[in-house]
């Protein structure tokens, strides 16, 4: 299991029934393979920086979700074949996640061991830890 | 270019020169580790009128953020948050 941030856009000739509907739809795709739905956010109807099949705004609908690359691999088909989707966006948001903690750690580690150094040698430390 | 500034202002050169200010890298001073390409605000900070992405020669930020942004402003692009070109 991975985590994803998938982004979909809808075209705006959709009504707030049929864009909801839709977007349920996409969702259930998920969850029926078991992934997770970690977060949802809609940020509704948004002018496009350049018009997509002669449409100038679409719906936006935002996840973060816990999922296999299958799962994820079919939804992304699903949207490709789906008249009413202008765009889609699926990519993995764990790698960044990780990297983050483990720089997070580093930093800590770095923070921790500081004190004990500094008042020896202030300028000395700096310069093994960067390299 | 800054030492010749010193240089000038202690032999009297009447040459005038600009006191460049260092640039610094605004995700480093901020300590953003991640950018976010959602966060549609931040990126048009580095995207000038034409759509293109702004070279960090210019913003002034390091190397490793410039990419992270430019994978950011790329992923922006493809959903349309963001121009590829503007005219």
């Amino acid at each position: 299991m991975r985590l994803y941030d998938i982004v979909v856009v809808l075209s705006p000739e959709e009504t707030p029934e049929q864009a909801t509907a839709l977007a349920d739809g996409f969702k259930k795709i998920l969850t029926d393979d078991g992934a997770q739905i970690k977060l949802e956010e809609v940020w509704g109807r948004r002018r496009l920086a350049y018009t997509i099949a002669k449409r100038r705004e679409g719906i936006y609908y935002y996840w973060q979700v816990e999922a296999k690359a299958e799962t994820v691999a079919e939804l992304e088909r699903k949207l490709r074949l789906s008249d009413d989707v202008l765009r889609h966006l699926a990519v993995r948001a764990d790698e960044e996640l990780k990297r983050s903690v483990k720089l997070k750690k580093r930093r800590d580690a770095k923070a921790a061991a500081k004190p004990k150094k500094t008042p020896a040698e202030p300028a000395a430390p700096e310069a093994p830890a960067e390299a | 270019m800054r030492r010749d500034f010193k240089k000038d202002k202690k032999t009297g050169n009447r040459k005038k020169f600009f006191v460049r200010r260092r640039k610094a890298c605004k995700f480093c001073v901020e300590k953003i580790e991640y950018v976010d390409w959602k966060d549609v605000k931040t990126l048009q900070g580095f995207i000038p009128e034409r759509g293109k992405i702004l070279p960090r020669r210019i913003s002034g930020v390091c190397s490793l953020h410039q990419r992270k942004l430019q994978t950011a402003i790329k992923r922006a692009r493809a959903i349309a948050l963001l121009p590829y070109a503007t005219d």
